[in-house]
């Protein structure tokens, strides 16, 4: 492919003729064997596919509907492009970064997880959709969810796919042996605020010697996430340290409810088991999304129609759900942005669902769509999570918050696993988070 | 090695009474010969050199940089080094790493002498227990930690369960910081004894046997023989696998990474040294901070390579420095 191939010395040592002097020809051999590298290295294109009308596109195993994809690989509807997906397996962001570091082989379209801040700082290596007339959609989708793809310049770089709308999953048969609310409707009201949610637990705990969840990170994810306040605004206050903050909050509602015994302690690296203890029902319940119904559905089957869904306290939050994006080197950005517009139309997000189970972003989707299983005996779950996704409020996620919510999980799980003082583990974390913050160059 | 051929060659074709050939013509005789000797072994240099020794060089760079994996490499001295002397985590993981190497490696060696020691007698089916004991260090590891995550489960396991069946209580092998550092040494004893085992084999082996009869006819025990002939004679393979084991020790990763996750585990009670680095660089992103990690790491590896050496050569200088061959001279 490369010019430099065709220059390759034909003359290989040791049969040559006498004349031309060994160190000449040591080094001929030796550039002949750096011929290939040299061929991959420098001239490397910056794009994957040197066919002029084909986007390749980078996603990973069932985020999105090998359907649509195949549709499109004939042709994206209403231009002359066509879309090569490509599976990226494991290390997707690695790989991304790569490409995008080494300025060669770069996807024309990718598909990025719910950890798209981690591309903010670096947002000049995508394109605005906003400017290419992605607005033009806007208005089919979950507001919250277009303006988690926003960045904090307001730039509209990562393009809606699925969401992750949550919900409290528990086990029906357990909560009505202790004599507690057991129907949805019910238990919804019982927990309207997380106070609530822990004085449940607690009459759980002491009826049925059940937990409520498995781990104290599942109860302050679950809390952060259906908070409109997080750990940062888009000016990058620190909003975590203020008096009163949404993560104080989550942190004390955690701290509550490990106090009160309502945790398993079962840290999330244990999936087995967690697995275990949602099946015997040791764990009655779990703050979950959406996906997390597959999750549940496979590792304990037979727990199905055990299972119910009651309306989270406060309000639902969101938890996952990826974005699409569409790197600087993109080939065609009209024809990307319009394969990305046509594969999340309401009607094919409702097609994708059925397809691969990705939760539909645009609230028409579910006039297509109607649930059929007895998972959650006689309850729908497409429509609980659709109504939970009403209730969504919009939050902002910043590149800083990715690099310092690990120490706050981390330490809100020694609280939970090794009885460390709650006040203590919040000060390391803090102390923790500023020390980060401080060697990423991010003033706090 | 390459020297001879050509010595050969220059004796068949000197013929007598002929000129001895100008210096310069041999020299390109000679490298006309040992040129596709080096090309040979190139490929291994030269792939080497790209994805071994570049990335080793590039990332004593890094160390010294911010860098996020795609953007910009910004220089910020050595910020990332004073992170890391103080930085508790990395300290942790450092007292981790050692605390599982030595709770692997002393019960793995010691076992591992043993089977080899059983396996040398003459005892039926040998070859089966050789391939035995060999099996768990080619098994996969993704395997193995699922079966290991199960066996030692906190409230499911097979071993809580045994525990509580002998009216013991059950150990919260898999939250607790030492359970979890337990598990650990568990499964890399339980990969690399067999290993181990088939070295000292070969050591044993190499042992004359009139030795053991010779101590036979004296009457010495099974125990007698094995702490007085055998261990004394297998000592430089010993230190080979305490060597060896040091530098896997060291580098552990794949059992706390397939076992806990990235995390390390409750209160980071499993996260080692290699851990810390591939969470820092590849869940985190911070390259500069990771690739800092990995040379503290090699300062730490290299101070056991002196250890170690001097642990060798100690042992090898001794009777060279015998004031002997002065005395021959003398004569």
């Amino acid at each position: 492919m490369s010019p430099l191939s065709t220059v390759r010395p034909r003359r290989l040592p040791p049969s040559g003729p006498p004349g031309p002097r060994p160190s000449r020809r040591a080094l001929l051999a030796g550039a002949a064997g750096l011929l290939p590298l040299a061929a991959s290295g420098c001239g490397s294109p910056e794009t994957i596919s040197s066919d002029p009308s084909e986007l390749v596109m980078w996603y990973w195993n069932r985020s999105a509907s090998p359907e649509l994809l195949d549709v499109a690989a004939g042709g994206i509807p209403g231009t002359d492009m066509h879309v090569r997906a490509d599976v990226i397996g494991t290390s997707f962001d690695t790989k991304l970064r790569t490409s995008l570091a080494g300025k060669a082989y770069i996807p024309d379209i990718t598909y990025i997880n719910s950890n798209n801040a981690l591309y903010f700082t670096n947002e000049d290596l995508f394109l605005d959709l906003g400017e290419l007339g992605a607005d033009a959609v806007k208005g089919d989708f979950y507001e919250w969810k277009w303006d988690l793809g926003t960045t904090p310049t307001g730039r509209f770089c990562f393009f809606p796919l699925d969401i992750g709308p949550t919900g409290f999953f528990y086990r029906q048969d357990v909560f009505e042996e202790a004599g507690l609310p057991s129907s949805p409707d019910e238990v919804s009201a019982a927990i309207t605020t997380w106070q609530d949610w822990i004085a449940l637990g607690t009459e759980l705990k002491s009826a049925a010697e059940a937990f409520m969840v498995n781990d104290a990170q599942n109860i302050y994810e679950g809390v952060l996430n259906s908070s409109p306040e997080r750990y940062f605004d888009a000016e990058d206050t620190a909003l975590y340290l203020q008096d009163g903050s949404a993560v104080r909050e989550a942190w004390d509602v955690t701290v509550a409810a490990i106090e009160a015994g309502l945790t398993a302690r079962i840290p999330r690296d244990r999936g087995t088991d967690q697995n275990a203890a949602w099946s015997s029902g040791r764990t009655a319940g779990n703050i979950g999304a959406a996906w997390w119904t597959q999750v549940l559905a496979e590792s304990a089957p037979d727990t199905e129609g055990a299972w119910r869904l009651a309306s989270q306290p406060v309000r639902a939050g969101n938890n996952g759900g990826s974005f699409a994006a569409l790197p600087h080197t993109c080939k065609d950005p009209e024809a990307a942005l319009e394969f990305l517009m046509w594969i999340n139309s309401p009607e094919n997000q409702a097609l994708a669902y059925e397809d691969v189970q990705l939760f539909p972003s645009t609230p028409d989707s579910f006039t297509d769509l109607s649930y059929s299983g007895t998972f959650f005996g006689d309850q729908d779950p497409l429509d609980f999570f659709s109504t939970a996704a009403e209730t969504v409020p919009t939050s902002f996620i910043s590149t800083w918050e990715t690099m310092i919510s690990g120490t706050f999980t981390f330490e809100i799980t020694n609280v939970e696993t090794s009885g460390k003082d709650p006040e203590r583990a919040w000060e390391d974390a803090l102390s923790q988070a500023e020390r980060v913050l401080t060697k990423r160059g991010v003033e706090a | 090695m390459t020297a001879a051929p050509p010595a050969l060659d220059e004796g068949r074709t000197l013929s007598p009474g002929a000129a001895p050939r100008d210096p310069r013509a041999r020299r390109r005789r000679r490298r006309r010969e040992t040129l596709p000797l080096y090309l040979a072994i190139s490929p291994f240099y030269l792939l080497f050199a790209i994805f071994g020794l570049f990335p080793i060089l590039f990332s004593i760079v890094l160390s010294f940089t911010d860098w996020d994996g795609m953007g910009d490499i910004s220089f910020v001295g050595l910020a990332q080094y004073q992170f890391l002397v103080t930085d508790e985590r990395f300290w942790n993981a450092v007292g981790n790493t050692f605390i599982i190497w030595f709770l692997s490696t002393v019960p793995m060696l010691f076992l591992a002498m043993v089977i080899a020691f059983l396996l040398h007698q003459n005892i039926r089916f040998t070859p089966f227990y050789r391939v035995a004991f060999f099996l768990p260090n080619v098994t996969s590891m993704v395997a193995m930690a699922i079966v290991f995550g199960s066996v030692f489960s906190d409230t499911f396991g097979l071993v809580n369960s045994a525990l509580t069946a002998l009216g013991l209580d059950a150990v919260p092998w898999l939250s607790s910081p030492w359970g979890i550092k337990v598990t650990i040494a568990a499964m890399v004893i339980w990969r690399f004894t067999g290993y181990n085992a088939i070295i000292y084999l070969a050591g044993l082996q190499s042992i004359p046997t009139d030795l053991y009869d010779a101590a036979r006819v004296d009457g010495a025990s099974l125990m007698q023989v094995f702490f007085r002939i055998t261990v004394p004679l297998m000592r430089p393979i010993i230190l080979f696998t305490v060597i060896t084991s040091t530098i896997g020790g060291l580098s552990l990763f794949t059992e706390p990474q397939v076992l806990l996750g990235n995390g390390g585990g409750a209160g980071e009670a499993g996260m080692t040294i290699v851990l810390y680095q591939y969470n820092q660089a590849f869940t985190q992103f911070d390259f500069g901070y990771g690739s800092a990690i990995a040379w503290a790491l090699f300062l730490i590896a290299a101070v056991f390579a002196v250890i170690n050496w001097r642990l060798v050569s100690g042992r090898g200088d001794g009777p060279a420095r015998r004031p002997r061959a002065p005395k021959e001279a003398r004569r």
